[in-house]
């Protein structure tokens, strides 16, 4: 085998191992992404606290910590539910999109009230605002800093 | 983000299952580059279609062949644009040496050692490192134990006749000749200018110029089959040199009745009605002797002796070989035989059965050989970059034992120095040596002469070459073949005292 | 409750809202880990090149430095405009591209120059120096969209709109095809010419995410008994029959099998992402077979397919040749490779491979860079599906998760597809390697994808609009409650 011959078989070597090299590196990056948001912390975004609720369901200050989306109704799959006679079986969503909080009324048979204004489809929702199912109130807060 | 949250869960981790199903199916996929790029791939980049192998073959000479001798058999020449083709030594080893065409493809040893002539062979770890040398071929040159001089004189005997004759040294399993008529010209089916013309009317040729006998064709072998019938009954222990039947001297007048059938048998002119022995018998060629033996060993034990001498199975060799078998064994008797008659018919080389003329010269070199098989060889040396690797003499199996081979053997020399036995083999001795042989004519039924067959070796005592000759519709044994292979063998020992 | 931290809208930074970040100029921002991955991918193009032109010419040169300067001097131009834009984008799909393209580079400018040829003025272009002018226009497509593109409100509001001018596409397809190889894939308009399909799988995508997360919830959450089978309701399969029809009617109009084997496996998997629902997927897959085998009975060209995937030494000169050939370049380049520029010995002048360059760049990259290199390739595409993936699962909506799944699925099913019939794992079907294959529409089409993603990546994109009406879907009998 001559010189450049090997010189040759080098070089070609030398490329895959570069190839290598560069997908070793992309996946570095791509570990070390995902390793970020694992360690990410997963505090809650917000908090619902249960300002009044007659039929003891949900209990009376009870805080729940917030999801993206948060579905509120009398069925049982629902995240928080509410137990009143005039709560629909999915009564409303919260859901967080973007940098604020949103609620939504899907459909319910006898409305979802932010702020003792019924609201049509949909209404933005800062921190500290009231909304209500029936006669249960609840408020929005910001989560707890741990 | 839609309401009604019920069931929905996280996109998350759904989408974690469509890229764990992705990678698996790109796991598959570098499965499959590995199933062809590592496993197939010693096969595929050997592979005549192969872009690679077709552009060696143009520019990379392919390995020659030499006889024994030194003679150049195939060798490279550069054609008119410069690429190259194979030109041949002759017409006399076409059908041993093949032909290797950019149109036809590759024939003969040309096929058989193909990688190896292309330069293409090699293990694995060669395989890998292979392709860092900067001339990646090895062309190995074969040197064949084929003696050219010897092969053109059994062409020129067999002369107009079809026909084959296979020569070997029994003690070393080398192939002396390997003729087969008629033949043709290899050179002009490589020569891209005349290669279809010249296959075309090769193919269409009534002769089949293109069929190796010697290896390939199979024929009825008639009275020398009875040596195989000998090594049976004697291997087994069925007869012994003495054994005489006494119902064989009538059978002779009137034909022996085998299940209801007469087993008939022409020439005892001169035995009258003397109970032969195993010599005798072999000497008067005597079908009712033969055919009783036949009997007597019994179709399975019959059937495995022949087994042993290669029958049933290609032959091991460096060419491919057409099957000789005994029976065509579908039948429900023992060893496959339909039944005693066509037992009784074998043992004297008529029925079912069918013989390549290289396994009829194994036979003789068998008996030759004191009862020992080698595996006959053409190739005796590859020589390429790395140097010359020999194949030496390899022993196949014990057939018989020593003494029962010495037994035969002498029947075999009755056969041709006997005052009866000179009468089918006339011809057939060389001169101031003692020869051993057999002679056979083979009935073909219906209308037509009967193949000739004379199968031998020389010297008796201390034997140098076996031979086997079939002549097609040559008529008796002694007519042709017989002749053929006295002169043969005379040629070659006068050349190798 | 617990959240999921697939979700990733609360990274958004609360403090700055979207409009007044807009308003601010814009900063530019340094992309240190795309620089050093670039910078690593032109060494890595570099020594490739050197290798190819010691090979083909015979000296430590790069075998056209020229062309190697252009092509790494639109990466840096592409890495500096998005450092200057100043978005908080994904650093690792631009030098993956590069990467790709470069290889896509260096076997372009080894294959005979003369397999496509373009005259620009009075200097006529070869294979190589034409692909060198898409790659860099594909480098400036991905460039541009994902630094311009802040709002994906232009694609969430007309997916319907997207539907229609896909159809379009298809026939204009039709109408105006011109039929190369028993396919009508290529479409010409005066000077210009493209693959429909290419762009098509684009805008499917995008329809599909808009579709999907409009009636998400729907699909989950309805259900009809069938037998064993839990399904949606009846009417809500009704797209999924739209789209088998839509595949059949390209294997049947365009003679495309690629095209609807791609566009039917981003379906069901994008289908499946959205609802999890595997029931939809059995039903596509017998959809799916079903279909394949009335288009086998009724079409020779696909039963011709099937066959020499089947038996692909039945025929090695006639049917099964290409095939035959590509399985023949994987074996010769074995494990390591014979080099670039080494491989495809010339039989009669002629490479053994035809369409090498559109439908077998991964079988001469095979030969020559060995299954070590191939691996390397393909696992290159899986990253960029990660990433897509990963941008996805992080994405603040349903939309935008489906949008940069279905992209990333796009470059990654399409890659699966021919890499798999280059490989005789499937029947043969003429889609292009992404980001490799010689080709504007293919070229441009996944720099789109590319650039989508990059725009989707950004974490400081503009917040999705608040939930608005729903889907269709909802309006439909049957979903009373």
């Amino acid at each position: 085998m001559d010189g450049f011959l090997l010189l040759l078989w080098v070089m070609r070597l030398v490329f895959l191992a570069l190839l290598y090299l560069v997908l070793a590196r992309v996946m570095r990056s791509l570990l070390r992404d995902l390793r970020a948001a694992a360690r990410e912390p997963t505090t809650s975004l917000g908090r619902l606290i249960v300002l009044e609720s007659p039929s003891g369901e949900p209990a009376t200050g009870l805080s729940f910590d917030l999801d993206a989306i948060t579905t509120l109704g009398r069925d049982v799959n629902n995240a928080i539910v509410v137990e009143d006679p005039f709560a629909s079986s999915e009564h409303a969503v919260l859901t967080f999109r973007g940098r604020s909080w949103y609620v939504e009324d899907t459909s319910s048979t006898n409305g979802t009230y932010l702020n003792g204004r019924r609201i049509e489809d949909v209404a933005a929702m800062g921190y500290g605002d009231e909304m209500s199912i029936g006669q249960v109130r609840l408020r929005l807060e910001r989560a707890r800093t741990t | 983000m839609q309401s009604g949250a019920s069931r929905r869960r996280p996109l998350g981790r759904t989408i974690i299952h469509v890229a764990l199903v992705l990678s698996l199916a790109f796991g598959v996929l570098a499965g499959a580059g590995g199933y062809w790029a590592v496993f197939r791939a010693p096969e595929l980049v050997r592979a005549p279609d192969d872009p690679a192998v077709i552009a060696a073959a143009r520019t990379v000479p392919r390995g020659r062949i030499l006889d024994r001798d030194g003679v150049v058999l195939a060798d490279n020449e550069r054609g008119p644009k410069g690429e190259l083709q194979r030109v041949y030594k002759g017409r006399a080893i076409s059908q041993v040496v093949g032909y290797a065409s950019s149109r036809y493809g590759r024939a003969g040893l040309e096929l058989a050692f193909d990688a190896e002539l292309s330069g293409l062979a090699s293990d694995p770890l060669n395989d890998a490192l292979r392709k860092f040398g900067a001339d990646p071929y090895d062309p190995q040159d074969l040197t064949l134990s084929l003696s050219y001089g010897l092969q053109k004189a059994a062409i020129a005997a067999l002369g107009d006749f079809r026909g084959a004759v296979v020569m070997l040294d029994p003690t070393t399993g080398e192939v002396l000749a390997l003729a087969s008529t008629p033949t043709y010209d290899a050179s002009k089916v490589a020569d891209p200018a005349t290669a279809r013309q010249s296959f075309e009317a090769l193919q269409a040729d009534k002769g089949e110029p293109l069929l190796p006998r010697a290896t390939l064709g199979r024929y009825v072998p008639g009275s020398v089959f009875k040596i195989v019938t000998a090594i049976a009954g004697l291997g087994s222990g069925a007869i012994t040199p003495a054994t005489t039947y006494k119902e064989q001297p009538g059978a002779e007048k009137n034909g022996l009745l085998v299940d209801g059938f007469r087993v008939r048998d022409g020439h005892h002119v001169t035995t009258r009605s003397k109970a032969l022995d195993f010599i005798e018998a072999t000497e008067a060629s005597c079908n009712i002797w033969f055919a009783l033996t036949g009997l007597q060993i019994g179709g399975k034990e019959f059937v495995d002796y022949a087994g042993r001498l290669g029958f049933g199975a290609p032959l091991p060799f460096d060419l491919p070989t057409a099957i000789s078998q005994v029976t065509g064994g579908s039948g429900s008797a023992p060893g496959g035989f339909k039944d005693d008659v066509e037992l009784a018919n074998a043992a004297y080389g008529q029925a079912e059965t069918f013989v390549t003329p290289l396994q009829m010269a194994l036979v003789a070199s068998v008996v030759a050989n004191g009862g020992e098989l080698l595996r006959p060889r053409l190739v005796t040396a590859f020589a390429g970059k790395a140097g010359k690797r020999e194949v030496g003499p390899e022993t196949l199996r014990r057939v018989i034992d020593a003494q029962a081979a010495s037994s035969i053997m002498e029947a075999m020399v009755a056969a041709v120095e006997g005052d009866l036995g000179r009468r089918f083999t006339a011809g057939s001795k060389v001169r101031g040596v003692t020869t051993a042989g057999k002679s056979g004519t083979a009935e073909l039924g219906g209308t037509g002469e009967p193949h000739s067959w004379f199968i031998g070796f020389a010297p008796a005592d201390a034997p140098k070459v076996a031979i086997a000759v079939v002549v097609e519709q040559g008529g008796r044994g002694a007519e042709i073949a017989s002749p053929i292979a006295g002169d043969l063998m005379t040629r070659y020992l006068a050349a190798n005292p | 409750m617990t959240v999921a931290p697939d979700i990733g809208a609360r990274r958004a930074p609360l403090a700055q809202s979207a409009r007044a970040g807009r308003r601010r100029r814009i900063q530019p921002r340094a992309r240190w880990g795309e620089a050093r991955l670039l910078l690593l991918v032109a060494v890595t193009l570099l020594v490739g090149s050197i290798s190819l032109g010691a090979t083909l010419t015979g000296a430590f040169v790069p075998y056209d430095a020229r062309d190697l300067a252009i092509y790494l001097g639109a990466l840096l131009v592409a890495h500096l405009a998005q450092v200057l834009a100043g978005r908080r984008s994904d650093q690792i799909l631009l030098p993956v591209m590069g990467m790709l393209g470069g290889i896509s580079l260096l076997l372009m400018q080894r294959l005979p120059q003369g397999l496509v040829t373009m005259n620009l003025g009075a200097t006529e272009l070869g294979l190589g120096e034409v692909q060198l002018l898409w790659l860099v226009l594909a480098i400036a497509l991905a460039t541009v969209v994902g630094v311009a593109v802040r709002s994906d409100r232009w694609l969430r509001r007309y997916k319907y709109t997207w539907a229609a001018l896909g159809i379009g596409l298809l026939l204009l397809a039709f109408v105006l095809g011109t039929d190369i190889g028993g396919s009508r894939l290529s479409v010409r308009i005066g000077p210009f010419s493209g693959q429909p399909s290419e762009l098509l799988k684009v805008i499917l995508v995008v329809f599909l995410a808009g579709y999907l997360s409009e009636n998400r919830s729907l699909l989950i959450e309805q259900d009809t008994r069938v037998g064993p089978l839990r399904l949606p309701p009846l009417p809500y399969l009704a797209p999924m029959v739209a789209m088998w029809a839509i595949a059949l009617g390209i294997v049947v109009i365009q003679r495309d099998l690629g095209a609807a084997l791609l566009f039917f496996a981003v379906f069901l998997a994008l289908v499946y992402a959205a609802t999890g629902r595997v029931s939809l997927v059995v039903i596509g897959l017998v959809l799916f077979l079903a279909g394949s085998a009335l288009m086998a009975a009724l079409f020779g060209h696909v039963r011709a397919r099937i066959d020499v995937w089947l038996d692909p030494f039945g025929d090695p000169l006639g049917a099964g040749y290409q095939i035959v050939q590509s399985l023949h370049a994987f074996a010769r380049g074995g494990l390591l490779g014979v080099g670039l520029g080494n491989g495809l010995p010339l039989v009669g002048g002629r490479i053994p491979i035809p369409e090498v360059h559109t439908d077998f760049p991964l079988a001469a990259l095979g030969e020559e860079l060995g299954l070590v290199g191939m691996v390397a390739i393909l696992a290159l595409y899986l990253v960029i599906v990660q990433r897509g993936l990963r941008i996805g699962a992080a994405a603040a909506d349903d939309f935008r998760a489906i949008l940069a799944t279905g992209l990333a699925l796009v470059i990654g099913v399409q890659a699966f597809i021919i890499a798999a019939g280059n490989l005789s794992v499937l029947p043969l079907t003429g889609v292009t390697l992404p980001l490799i294959s010689y080709g504007g529409s293919s070229l441009l089409a996944n720099a789109l994808v590319v650039g989508l993603l990059l725009a989707l990546s950004d974490k400081g994109v503009e917040p999705p609009p608040p939930p608005g009406r729903r889907g269709w879907l909802s309006r439909l009998p049957g979903r009373g409650r």
